[in-house]
């Protein structure tokens, strides 16, 4: 029983001389990989690499094992599944990233390498080979080393020291004693590397990756404010040649220049300070028609060509925007206002880290700069001592800046580019001025439709009843037999013309709509549907009846769609009243691929709700599901409960 | 058999409560308000009654509500109601009750004389009158859904005509069966819609209405 440790430390050992080999062998394998990557990429020959990655999985597939079954600790396998075979469409090609192969063993390696390159867990492997021959060597062969030289040492100078035979016996106990703990060390340091990465990241690296974000941010911006200062200075010259000489022709491209930069600080203000500033350009004009005389006017000039009016016009347009001259304003003003905010938190961090705090530490640790130490260089006020808590402090206080500043700045941008109240008003007219136009051209078509239907429908039908009513009157001494059957078909026809007057109301206004309102009308809806529909409604109030109406027509529409497009087995209605809109979501189960931009249902359901100020949003990827979200800004009435 | 009449437009009204007469109905009153026809339907306890769904103040579906609010103090008052469309929402509304005694029919069935006196007579005498318009509707969808799905097809068909209020006799004659075959066939409805043997007019309501929530959304 006594023998027991010492048995198991013994096969320790032996494990651990045979983790250093392994080492030795990974370091074989990484040599080789280095190899092949290096040519692989540098000479463009793409098949090196994944035979290489796909060579060297054994070894690290080993060495997982070895951790599971000797040291105790079971490493997960974390490569991606094989892809699967290529399947041929119905014409017998290979498809692939939009390509067709005639034969299976092209896309099959293209899908082999994007699985070997494109699996994170290659990358960690590789990391392990790297560290591998020098960690699990020194983990592994420790214990067999100490017992060696204590060995060595004990047979070679137990005759010359009386000491020798003790200490080199204690050097063979210590690395049989260490043995074990070193092999489980050993797998713990495999499974570092080896194992599938962890789905979230720890608290500490997300707080770490949001800084380095948030400060490469800033540098970026910081470099565009300060590329407009050569920009503003063009600009000024630009002024002076235009105004001052009467170089027009250098406006038009100057201010587009300038627009460019300012539209990019727009869409960063938003995207990375999360402040919102919309673009407040007035739309480019469009060219007003030829006057009788053959001529365009632009302000107060005639032009006998297109060419020349339009030059005209987008100078007047460019230089009369009030944004014009915000922009330039605030292009002389970002370096000195923007750049100076932005460099306060990237110099706090760089100087308090970089400027005190390391070199002072260098120095305590006996390093000395060559040359003197200037006052302002690992030294506050010319005292070395104060130098780490001052750095780590202006540190500490540029990490807490950062974010705040990167807020800062897009409300800086949004104080000289938002639009001024007089810009969004005249984008709101346009935009009123086009919905309109769509909804009186919608209701004209409406009209049109509504005359047609009536002509060649009922209206006709009553005449012809009208004319068998005469008929029968004729016959009805004469023929009495004749003049039933006539009878029976005039009844027939007054029918007919009933059903296509109702089937016409419900498509002016539906009658479940007027009897009883929105949600109960789309409940009415989803029953008449053959695909099964889930209908949830939380309505506190009614929406006005032309809201109401439109919201109607557009569900109508969309679950029209689904039955006749998305082969959906379910679908699914939500309307909602949130934050003073109206939101309808309609979603199916589906093969997906609504492309908003192509589908005409979506365009007219874009415009009837466009004149409520309301919007669409279509998830749609290809193999569904589909997800058509609707929202319509609208006040509701008092409740005038509805019955479910 | 005492009628009582709610229809807001004259010439509607009036040509009714003409052809419900000369069928040997009495008209005990014809109304043309929401409030009137139920002040009618509680003070006179007609027979039965014929109702239109849109009917003022509100022109929304006063008849309806009037209807529904008098058969929840009267159960199984028989109430016809008539529309210009048909919806399965309100059918389902009607038949909620298992009550029966309930019709639920096109304007359009008027001008059938016939057949829209024998249906406001099995109304009255507690049966059911659906219009084919919302067994058509129903039938797009029902065919997969629990637990219609379980009926053959034959049987779906005479479910569809007993929606329509027909009785065993007058379904054997449309489908060509001996009245003993569409009795059979009945049974065999009732026992795959898991409904228990009790009054056959009442079976045959809870029938149709299993028939109708196999397609209903919730």
């Amino acid at each position: 029983m006594a023998l027991d440790p010492i048995r198991r430390c013994g096969l320790a050992l032996l494990r651990g001389l045979a983790l250093a080999g392994l080492g030795v062998a990974t370091a074989v394998s990484f040599v080789v990989h280095l190899a092949f990557l290096v040519v692989g990429f540098g000479l463009g020959l793409l098949v090196l690499p994944p035979l290489a990655i796909r060579a060297g999985r054994p070894v690290t597939n080993l060495a997982r094992r070895l951790a599971g079954t000797w040291s105790g600790v079971p490493v997960e396998v974390p490569y991606q599944p094989r892809p699967a075979p290529p399947a041929p469409d119905a014409e017998g090609h290979y498809p692939r990233d939009n390509r067709l192969y005639r034969r299976p063993w092209v896309p099959a390696a293209l899908n082999w390498f994007d699985w070997l390159l494109g699996d994170p867990a290659t990358y960690r492997d590789l990391a392990w080979l790297a560290l591998n021959p020098v960690v699990g060597t020194l983990l592994g062969g420790a214990p067999a080393a100490l017992v060696g030289v204590g060995l060595w040492y004990a047979a070679s100078r137990a005759g010359t020291d009386w000491w020798a035979l003790p200490a080199g016996l204690a050097a063979v106990a210590a690395g049989l004693a260490l043995a074990p703990g070193l092999v489980l060390l050993h797998g713990r340091w495999t499974r570092l590397l080896l194992r599938p990465p962890r789905p979230e990241p720890g608290r500490l690296r997300v707080w770490y990756a949001r800084l380095l974000v948030t400060l490469l941010r800033l540098l970026c911006l910081l470099g565009l404010s300060l590329l407009a200062l050569p920009l503003a200075a063009l600009g000024a010259l630009g002024l002076l040649l235009g105004y001052g000489l009467g170089i027009v022709a250098v406006l038009p491209p100057l201010i587009e220049n300038v627009r460019h930069l300012a539209e990019l600080r727009r869409r960063l203000a938003g995207r990375w300070s999360g402040v919102e500033v919309p673009s407040p350009y007035l739309p480019r004009p469009e060219l007003p028609p030829r006057r009788p005389d053959g001529r365009y006017r632009v302000g107060a000039h005639l032009y006998r060509t297109e060419r020349w009016a339009g030059y005209h016009l987008r100078l007047r347009w460019l230089t009369r925007d009030g944004a014009t001259w915000r922009d330039l304003v605030w292009l002389l003003l970002d370096p000195v206002v923007g750049g100076l905010m932005l460099a306060v938190p990237l110099a706090a961090l760089g100087y308090g880290l970089f400027g005190l705090a390391v070199p002072r530490f260098w120095m305590l640790l006996g390093v000395t700069p060559e040359g003197d130490a200037a006052a302002w260089y690992a030294a506050v006020a010319g005292s070395g001592a104060a130098a780490i808590p001052v750095g780590l402090a202006l540190a500490a206080f540029g990490v807490f800046a950062a974010p705040r500043v990167l807020r800062g700045n897009g409300r800086w941008v949004r104080l000289l580019l938002a639009p001024t109240a007089r810009a969004r008003l005249a984008l709101r007219v346009r935009r009123l001025t086009e919905t309109r136009a769509d909804a009186t051209a919608a209701q004209a078509a409406e009209l049109r439709r509504i005359e047609r239907d009536l002509h060649d429908g009922a209206q006709a039908r009553l005449i012809a009843m009208g004319i068998n009513l005469g008929h029968v009157e004729y016959l009805l001494d004469r023929d009495p037999a004749a003049a039933r059957a006539l009878l029976a078909e005039t009844r027939e026809a007054s029918a007919k013309a009933l059903a296509e007057l109702r089937d016409l109301v419900r498509g002016i206004h539906p009658p479940v709509l007027a009897e009883r309102g929105l949600a109960d009308a789309i409940r009415a809806l989803a029953l008449d549907l053959p695909v099964r529909t889930e209908v949830g409604i939380e309505l506190p109030g009614r929406a006005e009846p032309p809201i109401e109406s439109a919201v109607y027509f557009a569900v109508s529409e969309l679950l029209t769609n689904v039955v006749k497009h998305a082969q959906a087995e379910r679908a699914a209605v939500e309307l909602r009243y949130v934050d003073g809109r109206l939101r309808v979501v309609v979603r199916d189960d589906g093969r997906g691929g609504v492309d908003p931009a192509r589908g005409s249902g979506v365009r007219g359901i874009e415009r009837r709700l466009g004149t409520f100020d309301g919007v669409v949003e279509v998830s749609s990827p290809p193999g569904g599901p589909t997800v058509v979200t609707l929202e319509v800004p609208c006040a509701l009435s008092s409740p005038r409960t509805s019955t479910s | 058999m005492r009628v009582v009449l709610a229809e807001d437009l004259y010439l509607l009204r009036d040509g009714l409560a003409r052809m419900l007469t000369a069928h040997g109905f009495e008209v005990v009153a014809a109304v043309e308000t929401g409030p009137e026809l139920l002040e009618a339907l509680l003070g006179l306890r007609p027979d039965v009654a014929v109702v239109d769904v849109r009917l003022p103040p509100t022109r929304t579906d006063e008849g309806l509500q009037a209807a529904l609010v008098a058969r929840r103090e009267i159960p199984g008052l028989p109430v016809l109601v008539l529309s210009q469309h048909v919806e399965q929402l309100y059918a389902r509304e009607l038949l909620a009750d298992g009550n029966g005694g309930v019709g639920y029919l096109l304007k359009d069935r008027v001008f059938n004389a016939e057949q829209f006196v024998d249906a406001v007579r099995r109304v009255a005498g507690g049966g059911m009158a659906m219009d084919p318009d919302v067994i058509a509707k129903l039938l797009v969808r029902s065919e997969r859904e629990e637990p219609i799905s379980r009926l053959t097809p034959r049987e779906r068909e005479v479910l569809a005509l007993m929606a329509e209020g027909r009785s065993n006799l007058a379904i054997g004659q449309r489908l060509f069966l001996s009245e003993s075959a569409v009795s059979k066939h009945t049974a065999s409805i009732f026992a795959k819609l898991d409904l228990a043997p009790s009054d056959d007019d009442n079976r045959r309501v809870l029938a149709v209405l299993a028939y109708l929530n196999s397609a209903t959304t919730r």
